[in-house]
């Protein structure tokens, strides 16, 4: 295949994706198919995070997961099935995640993440860490930091989720109807910045203009972002004192994780304080209930969860949409998800 | 550990065993269904129903992970059953049908449900499900998305805003003359190539149109709607030409249309007061060759190979006349109709000095093509699943005292409409109290022996509402609101001596009773709207017909207009995608017009709030050329 070849979507491509290319384009479609992404963990939100990106196209695929098949996993896991307990479970996912489409080239390795040297992981464009403990987090950071390679990594609590995003520094370009003002360059916010703005005409319709908006996106390491989360300054009064209880919950389990329920009630208070919140919102039965999950996946909430990282996903290989920066929640009771900038 | 030892610990074993019998109703097997199905699966669904009246495409395996290359053609419903059985756990039933079929799917059917789920592409059912589970009280999850757009709506009939409480969209229209000898975008050509010459020289029946003088022209240029209805006859001797199969008669259609008429529209002064004149394109240019050849379908091709391909194809659709009937539906699937339509609409794009567009892109305009991904699905999906278990009351912290408490979702981030927040969750509003479904009639379900359709007259039926609840029978009028007949009112009685059977009430007719008799505060009876039932006996009595026993409540005239007071369900599914609309103020003889126009067909139609440029659905309603 010539350089030329590689870059042109196949008829067959063209009719297949032809309801996602209408939305991000050829372009970006073909982009997909060179990319080359690392999993690790095919847990719950791990299989929805595959499934989307290999039924999107993606071009290379790439699971890392050492875990074995337990039976509550069937519980929240669409490609295992009864017969799969007791294997390893990304050799278990394989044959029916290459199923679902047959163009993705699919590895998986059943080795442990600690196992792993930092050149391995010097041959992907993208990682994307489900199931990890914080301390694990932190060195994989360290890594994709090291090798400049982006990182989305996700973890669900039962009824609540939450996803980490370090695309270390990042320009993505995206299009927008211009509404009365004209975008100007400089900072939005404490982590993006306009660099660039073009202003286009509709060709269909003149009246239409669209700008061409260049942002940078700067993004901070896990370790840090849990060390200095604050919303101080960043919220009206209002607002702080209606911040999302699992906001506090999640990122208190982060950095220290609980022995206890006693543990988690003192130390939620203290992650209250250094994100200048107030902890009085904070029921005891609703750190009770969190406590309970505390790990625990569950079905609908990995789809959510994994929709979102899938889709940031693809933009970024697309370059598209502006992504995400860089810590979300989901509290799957109010089916609130807020976007911080840390 | 147990399979269901997650779901256990967040919501408890009682509710488990809640959960484990709970019968849902799944309407939709698609994009978002597939998704909603595994979701539903994984959270131990005692039993779930599914329905889906399609079949699989190959355009659907970007997102519909349950379905495979080899299942294509294959229906959805049982398909998607079939993919499921290595995960699941629940008791499943799939159906292969149309979900306002009332005769595989009558009322009280729906009534057997916990909880519906809706997964469908389309208004016309989404509102037929809402209006069912406005009869039987049962709680619907409303879902839709459209590319990066998603939205999920809980409806909890008499407590929460109902599908139909805020409008719907309305598309947006063309005027006739834009289309016919003004267009300035590619659209106007696409839609003039589709629905005004493919549709022509295709598809229509041989007939004249009679009602000129009551038509709306979008002009009063005399001039003009002169031009126009020749140019309407000419279209029909060029139709001769196609059936005719000569086809070294070709070139002569292809000068008509873009030299001849074109002319003739350069005559018309006004026209061109203010607009640039079109170009009409020269004999030169008009060649012979009739070879077929492939093309590449998503770059933009030079006007000589439009006019090429225009006639190559031109001459293949000459030939399928004669295999099929003299007549080819537009079908953006069957690329000869695509390719015609493309090639003509680029063409007068040329001559009008519009950018002319690839095969792809047009695909997307003619054939109503809405994007549809993996992502958007899942996350309506998951959304629409969660929150199932607070409408079901099974999340013991979490509990609602009323059901205005729930949350309905949009996309926010993914929408454009926020940086800071990746959903957007308000609680659920009450009901619109000027809801034309929900608020503003009451409801009931009448129930007839079988033998008697046959026997009661319509003016019977008539008499016994009346009596029943203190209606003027006079003023009374009956509308039949699923197939949009009017069957009775103060000036229209020559109905009044038929027999039901006879004006097809049938089980499953919604009939709307109103009578506006005005008391002296300005009040009237509300409309009453009843599901027709049939009493399985064969000699029943006229005292076994059985009616809900209640009063109907006063409403308020109130000064509507005359669009506001037009029942909602004015635009009626037929079938899988096509859609009647009719015009209820007619007065020919069966009281109604009937149109075809294409309903959406890609996936998932957003109906809530669509704002791409991407969705378009073509409309055609007494000559306007309508977008979404």
């Amino acid at each position: 295949m010539t350089a030329s070849d590689s870059n042109k979507l196949s008829a067959d491509e063209i009719a297949l994706y032809d309801r996602q290319i209408r939305l991000w384009g050829m372009a970006a479609q073909a982009n997909m198919r060179s990319a080359r992404v690392l999993l690790v963990n095919i847990g719950s939100i791990g299989t929805e995070v595959a499934k989307n990106v290999v039924l999107s196209g993606i071009g290379n695929l790439y699971v890392l997961d050492e875990h074995v098949v337990r039976e509550e996993d069937l519980g929240c896991q669409f490609l295992l099935t009864k017969g799969d307990v007791g294997a390893q479970r990304a050799q278990a996912c394989l044959p029916r995640l290459q199923d679902l489409n047959p163009r993705v080239n699919l590895q998986v390795d059943c080795a442990a993440l600690s196992s792993k040297p930092r050149e391995f992981f010097q041959g992907f464009d993208l990682i994307v860490a489900t199931e990890l403990r914080s301390e694990e987090i932190t060195a994989l950071n360290k890594i994709s930091r090291a090798l400049g390679i982006p990182i989305y990594v996700a973890g669900s609590n039962g009824l609540f989720s939450y996803i980490f995003v370090d695309l270390i520094q990042f320009e993505s370009t995206e299009e927008k109807l211009k509404s009365g003002r004209s975008t100007e360059c400089g900072h939005v916010s404490s982590n993006r910045e306009v660099i660039d703005v073009q202003v286009r005409h509709d060709e269909d319709d003149p009246k239409k203009v669209y700008e061409k908006i260049t942002t940078r996106n700067s993004y901070k390491p896990f370790h840090e972002l849990l060390q200095s989360a604050t919303l101080q300054d960043k919220l009206t009064r209002r607002q702080a004192k209606r911040v999302n209880n699992v906001l506090p919950l999640t990122v208190s389990c982060l950095t220290q994780h609980p022995g206890s329920l006693k543990d988690l009630q003192r130390n939620v208070v203290q992650t209250c304080n250094d994100l200048h919140i107030t902890a009085e919102n904070l029921k005891p039965e609703y750190i009770e209930q969190f406590y309970t999950q505390l790990g625990i996946e569950f079905a609908p909430v990995a789809a959510i969860i994994g929709g979102a990282v899938a889709q940031d996903v693809i933009n970024i290989l697309g370059k598209k949409a502006s992504p995400l920066n860089n810590f979300l929640v989901f509290d799957g009771i109010t089916l609130e998800m807020p976007i911080y900038e840390f | 550990m147990s399979r269901a030892s997650n779901i256990s610990k967040i919501i408890g074993p009682q509710n488990l065993e809640k959960l484990r019998s709970t019968k849902c109703l799944l309407i939709g097997a698609g994009g978002i269904g597939s998704e909603l199905l595994k979701d539903l699966i994984l959270m131990e669904f005692g039993e779930i129903h599914i329905v889906d009246l399609d079949t699989i495409d190959l355009s659907n395996l970007n997102r519909q992970f349950l379905f495979r290359q080899r299942d294509i053609k294959q229906p959805k419903s049982t398909t998607a059953v079939k993919a499921v059985q290595g995960f699941n756990n629940s008791k499943l039933v799939p159906y292969e049908g149309n979900i306002m079929d009332t005769t595989q799917f009558p009322l009280h059917w729906f009534g057997s449900f916990d909880i519906i789920f809706n997964a469908l592409d389309n208004l016309a059912a989404r509102r037929y499900v809402n209006k069912m589970s406005q009869f039987l009280q049962v709680p619907l999850l409303e879902s839709g998305t459209s590319g990066f757009d998603g939205y999920m709506q809980p409806i909890i009939p008499t407590e929460t805003e109902c599908f139909d409480c805020t409008k719907k969209e309305t598309p947006k229209t063309f005027p006739v003359c834009t289309i016919r000898s003004t267009p300035s975008q590619p659209i106007h050509c696409i839609v003039w190539a589709k629905n005004f010459l493919f549709a022509q020289l295709f598809a229509a029946d041989i007939t004249n149109d009679a009602d000129d003088e009551t038509k709306d022209w979008g002009t009063t240029d005399e001039e003009e709607i002169k031009r126009i209805k020749q140019e309407t006859n000419e279209l029909q001797e060029l139709q001769n030409i196609i059936l005719s199969g000569d086809n070294s008669q070709i070139p002569k259609i292809i000068e008509k249309i873009f030299i001849h008429d074109i002319e003739k529209l350069l005559k018309i002064d006004n026209l061109w007061k203010t607009r640039t004149k079109p170009v009409p394109l020269t004999e030169s240019q008009i060649k012979t060759d009739l070879t077929d050849r492939d093309m590449d379908l998503s770059t933009v091709w030079p006007i000589a190979d439009q006019i090429q391909k225009l006639s190559s194809i031109t001459n293949k659709l000459m030939t399928r006349m004669k295999a099929e009937n003299n007549h080819i539906e537009f079908d953006k699937d069957d690329e000869d109709t695509l390719e015609f339509v493309a090639t003509a609409a680029n063409i007068r794009s040329q001559i009008f000095h519009i950018p002319m567009k690839s095969v792809f892109d047009i695909k997307q305009t003619a054939g109503n093509i809405i994007p549809a991904i993996a992502t958007t699905n899942a996350i309506v999906a998951g959304l629409s699943a969660l929150v199932s278990l607070r409408v079901l009351s099974l999340l013991n912290y979490a509990k609602i005292s009323k059901p205005t408490e729930l949350n309905m979702v949009f996309t926010a981030k993914a929408s454009n409409i926020s940086q800071n927040r990746y959903l957007t969750n308000p609680t659920l509003a009450p009901p619109n109290c000027n809801c034309p479904v929900c608020s503003r009639v009451v409801r009931g379900v009448m129930k007839i022996p079988r033998n008697l359709f046959g026997e009661l007259k319509l003016k019977d039926l008539v008499s016994i509402l009346a009596e029943k609840y203190s209606f003027d029978s006079e003023e009374l009028s009956v509308l039949d609101t699923t197939g949009h007949r009017l069957l009775s009112d103060f000036d229209f009685d020559s109905l009044d001596e038929k027999t039901l059977e006879e004006i097809k009430i049938i089980p499953g007719t919604l009939l709307l009773i109103t009578d506006e008799t005005e008391n002296d505060d300005g009040t009237c009876l509300k409309p009453l709207e009843l599901y027709i039932d049939e009493i399985a006996s064969d000699d029943g009595k006229m005292s076994d017909i059985s009616l809900p026993d209640m009063k109907i409540p006063l409403t308020k005239i109130t000064s509507t207009t005359e669009e506001d007071n037009k029942p909602v369900e004015d635009v009626v599914p037929q079938n899988n995608g096509e859609t009647i609309v009719l015009d209820l103020e007619d007065e020919d003889d069966e009281k109604v017009k009937k149109r075809k126009f294409a309903g959406a067909d890609g996936d998932d139609a957003l109906s809530k709030k669509s704002k791409s440029d991407n969705e378009i659905e073509i409309i055609e309603e007494d000559d306007i050329i309508a977008l979404d």
